[in-house]
């Protein structure tokens, strides 16, 4: 189901009508179900196409938890970043938009079909200012990082480089005078270099999903939903999880495990610190890797730890 | 005597046929001298050779019309080895000397009578022991391989002149004596164990690898150590029993790979074909065919560095000689088996670029080139590889400077007797069947050698969830747990085993 809303619409986004000048005059999308406070509180959410294990990590984490507050993550529907993005809030239950650099008709990336499917399949959005099956160019990404900058009262940045698309966006989002969050990362990585400046430049840190949520907590208390309280028993679950999951351990588990320090929290505590190899925690723990591989695996098991990459890190 | 018959040899692949070598020296006719039977290119010039080879020791070639068959004439022949007993024929035809009874000649002539290093004695001596043959003159540098069973007399012959002189009963040619096979180079891989630095649980899939021999692959970024590690992985290898020796041995014979001077192969083959090998390179192939690499491994190692490089139909080609060990080659002229139970080592790269999870490059590849990538080995071959080693990039100046970490480095030796036990636990285990380690086990065996105590299936049916396994998975995961239970000395597989089992899933 194709649509298409025009400016003077009653329909057509408040906040991205605001933007003046620069607000499409037609936005074409498609849609299951068409529900126009999707637009009502609305998250722009980017980061960069090569997203470090970290970045995928932070993204999960906080675009999940906002999401199931039950605000909309619009994104650009690129892969790495803004792929993740998507997916964390369909994995939440929450809605998505995804503006698109090209026409409507159009799938870009191709090979990111599923996800396509799967944002329709759960109340999201597909949204382009271009119609029919119009190829994206250079000039159109920046045009749709427009598009993505106005939908939304804020913009959070997960990992961005020195000249990305991430900052184009960002630049956006200041010139529509729309808050600004990002989340910081190493100084070392080339990758959060666009990111970190963006903080230097006033933009707000964000250490947890609840930074973020603050800022829409206003907004969501006219409306007089309380989403924070719904929120807090989940949240509190969620950092809960890892330990209570930890006491639900198999007792036979236990038994295997000679050492009275108890490996698994060793193990637990390390990743807790940092995301680390087999063989670095092997080296960590003064362990033979084929004793480590038995608790990783595991761990592994009871989805306390996950292997991202080469790297083991907290689920 | 115009006419003399020699007995000799045709090989077929690794098996062999009797042949006899008819010559005869008319009286009547012009002078000239023809081979039939079908010979190939190397037996037509095998008449310059025996005719310079006959002159130039200090004999006269007959200036008659010689004409030489290859009985049965309707088989195409190879091989130079007919020199010397065209020669013999001749020159028996001509000066009248009895040739011995039950006797085999076997080797290339040299133009000044001397003879080369042959391939293919061990399969004569082979051959010899099954059509009841008692004596084989046969070149010097060959002899070593030739001289397995104490019933046959082997004649290490240097000049035809020296054979001749034999013959005549002037001075008789020493028989050769039995050498016991030295341990030649045993242990002396290119690099130890010890000298990996990191990587410890590389190594122990390597080690797991080596007692099992279970097929692995490697992935990682450029300078992890991955090929450094396949390279190590021979001074971990258990030696070869006398029957998997045997096997080696008969492949390379019969493909000429055996050095001149040496014996029986006691240690197992490193093969690192390049990955611009020809699928008839590495399979095997030919007019006549010949072995390939996976035969040439057979009881050994294939290590195919750069795996995603292979062009796709070679790595397919691979599909049916890991499951059934042996490889059906067939071309116009001939179909023929050879075995190739090989250990396949495969090492690729994360992505196109490399640099995929590096800790400190960044990977230029987009999501597309990476899945593109990943898809040039298929599914039926990955399927077909038990451990899958993620081998990360490793610090080596932290690493060397660490004290710490000394203490996990073993030296190849001691890994190697590890291995060496969990080897001989499956001797036993396998003694009625034709397989010789857990990584052939089929799945009724994995039901028949492998039972798994209710425990265990919990971890394993509960893994298999969390981690989505698949079939054939599940059985791959039974054959390492056991591996893994063989390396430690248990009878049964314990969780721990399986669970360790579990690191190396795909």
């Amino acid at each position: 189901m194709s649509n298409i809303i025009y400016i003077d619409d009653e329909k057509y986004p408040k906040l991205l009508k605001q933007i003046g000048k620069e607000a499409p005059k037609q936005l074409y999308f498609k849609t299951n179900t068409l529900k126009t406070n999707i637009f009502d509180n609305c998250l722009t959410v980017v980061g960069s196409r090569k997203l470090t294990s970290y970045g995928k990590q932070a993204m999960e984490e906080l675009v999940g938890k906002i999401a199931l507050a039950g605000i909309t993550i619009v994104s650009g529907f690129m892969y790495g970043g803004d792929a993740v993005a998507h997916q964390a809030a369909i994995k939440a239950g929450g809605r998505t938009i995804a503006v698109m650099p090209c026409g409507i008709d159009r799938i870009s990336p191709e090979y990111q079909k599923e996800l396509y499917q799967e944002i329709l399949d759960n109340n999201g959005l597909i949204m382009s200012e271009y119609k029919g099956n119009m190829a994206p160019t250079l000039w159109t990404y920046p045009q749709r990082n427009r598009i993505a900058a106005g939908l939304s009262k804020a913009l959070l940045v997960v990992e961005a480089g020195k000249k990305s698309g991430c900052l184009i966006t960002a630049n956006y989002a200041k010139k529509f005078k729309r808050k600004v969050f990002a989340v910081p990362g190493p100084i070392t990585s080339s990758i959060t270099k666009g990111s970190n400046a963006l903080i230097r430049e006033g933009a707000e840190m964000v250490l947890s999903a609840k930074d973020v949520l603050k800022y829409y907590r206003s907004d969501l208390a006219l409306r007089k939903t309380n989403f924070f309280e719904s929120l807090s028993p989940s949240q509190q679950a969620g950092e809960h999880a890892q330990t209570s999951r930890f006491k639900n351990l198999p007792s036979k588990l236990r038994a295997l495990n000679k050492n009275p320090k108890n490996i698994e929290e060793q193990i637990i505590d390390l990743l807790k610190r940092e995301p680390l190899g087999a063989d670095e925690l092997s080296r960590q723990l003064e362990m033979p890797v084929s004793e480590l591989g038995v608790k990783l695996s595991i761990l592994e098991m009871h989805e306390i730890i996950k292997l991202r990459g080469n790297k083991y890190g907290i689920n | 005597m115009a006419l003399t018959k020699i007995p000799s040899v045709l090989y077929f692949g690794l098996e062999t046929l009797p042949v006899d070598v008819e010559v005869n020296v008319a009286s009547r006719g012009l002078p000239g001298f023809e081979i039939v039977g079908l010979p190939g290119k190397a037996i037509a010039e095998s008449r310059e050779r025996v005719k310079a080879a006959i002159v130039n020791s200090g004999m006269e070639f007959p200036s008659r019309k010689i004409t030489v068959n290859l009985a049965p004439a309707d088989i195409p022949k190879e091989g130079s080895f007919y020199d010397l007993p065209v020669a013999i024929g001749i020159l028996s035809a001509t000066t009248d000397f009895p040739i011995p009874e039950k006797s085999l000649f076997f080797g290339e002539l040299s133009f000044d009578g001397t003879l080369r290093h042959t391939k293919g004695a061990f399969l004569l001596a082979l051959f010899a022991k099954e059509f009841g043959f008692k004596n084989i003159f046969l070149p010097k540098d060959s002899v070593n391989e030739a001289t397995i069973f104490p019933s046959i007399n082997i004649y290490p012959v240097e000049r035809l002149s020296q054979l001749l002189a034999h013959l005549f009963n002037r001075q008789k040619i020493v028989k050769a004596k039995r050498r016991e096979i030295d341990d030649l180079g045993l242990g002396s891989s290119e690099f130890d164990m010890r000298e990996v630095l990191g990587q410890e649980q590389a190594k122990r899939a390597m080690e797991i690898a080596a007692a099992g021999g279970h097929n692995a692959i490697m992935i990682g970024s450029p300078g992890s150590g991955k090929t450094m590690l396949a390279r190590a992985l021979p001074s971990i290898l258990p030696p070869l029993s006398d029957q998997e020796s045997l096997e080696a041995t008969k492949i390379y014979s019969a493909s000429g790979n055996i050095p001149p001077g040496a014996s029986m192969i006691k240690i197992r083959s490193f093969r690192s074909p390049h990955h611009s090998t020809s699928l008839a390179g590495l399979i095997g192939g030919g007019t006549n065919p010949q072995p390939g690499e996976i035969s040439l491994a057979h009881r050994g190692v294939l290590f195919l560095d750069e795996f995603n490089e292979f062009p796709r139909s070679v790595l397919e080609s691979l599909r049916q000689p890991l499951e059934d060990g042996v490889v059906n080659i067939s071309r116009a002229k001939a179909s023929i088996k050879y075995p190739a139970r090989f250990m396949l080592i495969a090492s690729a790269n994360p992505c196109p670029c490399g640099y995929l999870g590096h800790p400190k490059k960044e990977c230029t590849c987009t999501p597309r080139e990476i899945k593109k990538y990943v898809k040039k080995i298929s599914g039926p071959i990955l399927d077909r590889i038990d451990l899958h080693i993620k081998v990360p990039i490793v610090d080596v100046d932290e690493l060397s400077q660490n004290k710490r970490t000394a203490k996990f480095l073993e030296s190849s030796e001691s890994i190697r007797k590890r291995v060496c036990q969990a080897r001989e636990i499956q001797q036993k285990r396998f003694q009625s069947k034709a397989i010789c380690s857990n990584a052939e086990m089929r799945n009724k065996d994995i039901k028949r050698y492998c039972s798994l105590s209710k425990e265990v299936e919990k971890i394993l049916n509960q893994a298999a969830i969390s981690f989505n396994l698949s079939a054939r998975s599940y059985f791959k995961m039974i054959k390492i747990a056991r591996t893994i239970a063989d390396l430690e000395g248990f009878a049964e597989i314990n969780p721990a085993h399986m669970a360790e089992a579990l690191q190396y899933r795909q």
